[in-house]
């Protein structure tokens, strides 16, 4: 795990990376967004309906023991993360509705993660007390809508200002994202020495397995190829440190760390998934670009067909 | 506002830009507009002080003559319409370069026009290396993209360019970066009081001005001789047709197609500049994303393009959902507009656009729909004020009325001559008639209408195809994404029609030729059908169907 001092300074980072992705964005992004307002709600149904489920049933397969199969359940309880529209941003996905999935998802998290959470363990006889702080909702939220507002507005003053903010923020995101992914084997070493197989296929299948999931699910549910490689980002990408941090206030000594293990690796192993797949998805973005420029107009009924166009 | 007919306002191009930069100095000119929004813009009255600086610095720091062939090769940005404005006021010849050519292409340009002082932008000026030694080239300024940006946005892309996109070269030619000559230019101009009105002493509308090469990327490229007199007849009769959806001093007009290029040279920078126009430079349209931000800043009244643009931006949904609110007309040149994308921009945008036809050779438009009046779909419109066009048939004669013809123009915007090629100028003009190579047929309204390259009918025993006969029909069929026809050689029926499909599903060759079976004759349907990945289009994204045809054809 990070130092105070770490995690304080990527606190920092994390606002630096916000006000440069809402640089990138202007309202009307948004507005575009909300035009196809279900692929909000389908984030929601992907976070909260597809993501507890399956780690319920990724718990019943691999037969986890209690303390891991709780910090299972948990993690597949969380919101959307942070993290998610940063690699949203990254693969050229829909990044305003990104960031409308993680907002709405966060806020309705305080009602729906406590429920979630007992419904599950309670099906594994593992029911305990939880409860989601709201303060500490509200400064996740904080954190995520201060900057990027003020990044929208400073795109509008000075467009030149939004740009150079926003290379800022990838720069700084491109950091972060190489930093823990080269330190993380060094780092946790021990720990993933130490930890079984069946515990790796959990902490890395709740990730990938949801993002295939929800992209199906969106795909399904008609929402374009691009808004459903969003939602399918921001499915896998959950809120570990709101995760961690649920774990902490709920659980104490010993049975705390064992509680924690799953959401440790899942934060590991979820930067490293999701910069393979978010590169994967750029790609994919990259050629349907270039293959729209190409494609045919589809033939609208526009006015009376026949004679001469004439206003 | 109705304005008298069109008459000569203006004997030479650096007057139309004189009387632009004064009348509108404190407006925006020019805004360079990158795809992540970044921009840089220049007023009226900056224009005119860094054209006045550049003409300096041609006449009285290297000394060059009247007449010399200064060469531009820049995609849009702000430092092309500097360097064009200068070479006018200077009375030199703007010779413009496409800034993708090989090396190869520009040095027969270079050579063939007798280029003295090339402005290159800095992403192609490695492609000099090889070749500079060969051409009579004596200087070379090297320009941006990013020229004329403030400090901090210039060196952000700047950095962007070097390292992450690669694209800046190191440079080994021997040059001179713009804002230093720009600086020279300026200098002579202070020390002894020097009129830049005095370079154009003795020139007038027969002055030749610019030299627009035409004739693609394959065989020898030919030099159109374009007189100021040519550009400014074809500025006032092009106008004439669109002044109805013009405010003078408060239109924005966005320029994604190249001003290298006969049509947005003309429309773009002369038309728009001579009405006040701020002009939003994109240096590179492709993918189409890339105007996003343009349309987002900037309140875009017009856009001049062509299909494939227009096109690709009916298949955008930040364009679709949120149309441009203050577009009043699009006008469409370089290619045919189909009549579904011209329908869908009108039903999208909720504004009139505009179909007109034009070559190099005149300036560059010879007709237009238009814009307040009848405007026919598939139709390139009526001739332009004071321009002629007759239909011949292969023995020069007029055909009879509604039958297809070559299309002859005869216009004060037509063209002086191919540089240096006497026998191609003598093909191509004779008592004024320029032979444009397309067949037409005009109808009872007096509206043309391209029915394709004489070059490209094909004769199959004896019946003459139209290729874009053929290719509407395949176009038709939802797995075609794109289609050209062309004619091959066949021992039976000296040519026979062969077509060639990027795909976008499942289709074969025999299901094509059904489908042409129920809507063409049989000499029509094509005898092979051949599927490619993509098509070889030219520089403003034209389907080159020569380039299609086997070489012993060509």
């Amino acid at each position: 795990m990070l130092t105070d001092l770490e995690t304080q300074l990527l606190g920092v980072m994390i606002a630096v990376i916000m006000l440069g992705m809402g640089a990138s964005l202007t309202f009307k992004d948004f507005l575009i967004a909300f035009r196809k307002p279900q692929g909000i709600l389908i984030g929601l149904l992907c976070q909260y309906g597809i993501m507890p489920f399956l780690a319920y049933l990724i718990v019943i397969v691999l037969g986890l023991e209690p303390a891991l199969a709780i910090g299972l359940i948990l993690m597949g309880s969380m919101p959307g993360g942070t993290t998610s529209n940063i690699f949203a941003y990254f693969s050229k996905g829909f990044l305003a509705l990104s960031i409308m999935m993680t907002i709405v998802s966060t806020l309705v998290a305080v009602v729906t993660v406590p429920i979630l959470l007992e419904f599950y363990s309670g099906l594994r006889g593992l029911s305990g007390q939880y409860e989601v702080p709201a303060g500490d909702v509200a400064q996740l939220l904080a954190v995520l809508i201060v900057p990027t507002i003020v990044g929208i507005g400073l795109r509008k003053w000075n467009p030149n200002v939004g740009a150079t903010i926003e290379l800022v923020g990838g720069l700084v995101g491109v950091v972060v994202i190489a930093f823990l992914i080269v330190t993380w084997v060094p780092r946790n070493y021990d720990l993933l020495a130490s930890t079984p197989a069946g515990v790796y296929a959990a902490a890395i299948g709740l990730g990938l397995v949801g993002m295939l999931l929800g992209y199906w699910l969106a795909r399904a549910l008609r929402q374009d190829k691009r808004r459903a490689r969003t939602i399918s980002l921001e499915t896998g990408i959950q809120n570990s440190p709101l995760g961690a941090l649920i774990v902490v206030l709920t659980f104490s000594d010993e049975l705390q760390q064992q509680v924690l293990l799953v959401p440790v690796l899942y934060a590991l192993f979820i930067v490293l998934s999701s910069t393979a797949v978010t590169l994967w998805f750029r790609g994919i973005t990259t050629r349907e670009q270039m293959a729209r420029d190409q494609a045919k107009v589809a033939t609208a009924p526009v006015g009376p067909s026949g004679g001469p166009v004439h206003r | 506002m109705i304005a008298a007919a069109p008459t000569a306002r203006y004997e030479h191009l650096a007057e139309l830009v004189r009387d632009g930069t004064s009348r509108f100095a404190d407006r925006i000119a020019f805004t360079t507009c990158l795809p992540n929004g970044m921009h840089g813009s220049l007023s009226y009255g900056q224009l005119e002080r860094l054209s006045d600086a550049f003409a300096a610095y041609l006449r009285d720091v290297l000394r060059v003559e009247p007449g010399t062939r200064v060469a531009v090769q820049t995609p849009n940005c702000l430092a092309y319409p500097v360097v064009a404005c200068g070479v006018f006021k200077a009375g030199c010849v703007l010779v413009n370069i496409n800034p993708l050519y090989t090396p190869a292409e520009m040095e027969h340009r270079f050579r063939d026009s007798g280029t003295e002082v090339l402005v290159i932008v800095d992403m192609f000026a490695d492609k000099l290396e090889e070749i500079l030694s060969q051409t009579a080239i004596r200087q070379v300024v090297v320009s941006e993209v990013t020229e004329f940006f403030s400090a901090v946005p210039r060196a952000v892309i700047r950095s962007v360019m070097r390292v992450w996109d690669r694209v800046l070269p190191r440079m080994r030619v021997s040059h001179l970066r713009l804002k230093s000559a720009l600086e020279l230019g300026a200098e002579a101009l202070t020390g002894d009081g020097k009129s830049v009105a005095a370079y154009i002493d003795g020139q007038g509308p027969a002055t030749l001005a610019v030299l627009q090469y035409t004739g693609g990327t394959t065989g020898v490229g030919k030099g159109a001789m374009l007189t100021h007199g040519n550009l400014i007849a074809n500025f006032e009769q092009s106008y004439a047709m669109v002044q109805s959806h013009i405010d003078e001093g408060k239109e924005c007009v966005l320029t994604a197609l190249p001003l290298y290029h006969s049509f947005a040279f003309q429309i773009n920078l002369l038309c728009f500049f001579a009405v006040g126009a701020r002009s939003v430079l994109v240096p590179n349209p492709r993918p189409v994303q890339n105007l996003q931000r343009a349309f987002d800043n900037y309140p875009i009244t017009w856009v001049t393009g062509v299909n494939t643009l227009f096109n690709a931006l009916l298949n955008e949904e930040w364009f679709t959902a949120f149309p441009p609110k203050h577009l009043k007309a699009a006008v469409a040149g370089g290619a045919a507009l189909q009549r579904v994308v011209a329908e869908r921009w009108e039903s999208v945008t909720g504004s009139a656009i505009a179909e007109g036809y034009g070559l190099t050779e005149a300036s560059p438009v010879v007709s237009f729909n238009p814009l307040s009046g009848l405007r026919k779909p598939n139709s390139i419109g009526v001739p332009l004020p004071r321009t002629e066009l007759r239909l011949v048939d292969d023995t020069g004669r007029d055909v009879t009325a509604g039958e297809p013809g070559e299309l002859l123009v005869r216009g004060p915007q037509v063209m002086q001559g191919y540089w240096n090629m006497p026998d191609e100028t003598a093909a191509a003009l004779s008592d004024g008639w320029l032979r444009t190579g397309d067949i037409a047929t005009v109808d009872e309204d007096g509206y043309y209408r391209i029915v394709d390259r004489k070059t490209d009918l094909i004769i199959v025993s004896g019946f003459n195809v139209y290729p874009t006969e053929v290719e509407d029909v395949i176009a038709r069929m939802d797995e075609v994404q794109e289609v050209a026809v062309v004619g091959v050689r066949d021992a039976k029926t000296g040519e026979a029609v062969r077509a060639f499909i990027v795909r976008n599903g499942h289709l074969t060759a025999e299901a094509v030729r059904e489908h042409c079976r129920q809507y063409l004759a049989d000499y029509k349907v094509p005898k092979s059908v051949e599927f490619r990945r993509e098509m070889p289009r030219n520089q403003i994204g034209k389907i080159l169907r020569r380039h299609l045809r086997p070489a012993e054809l060509n």
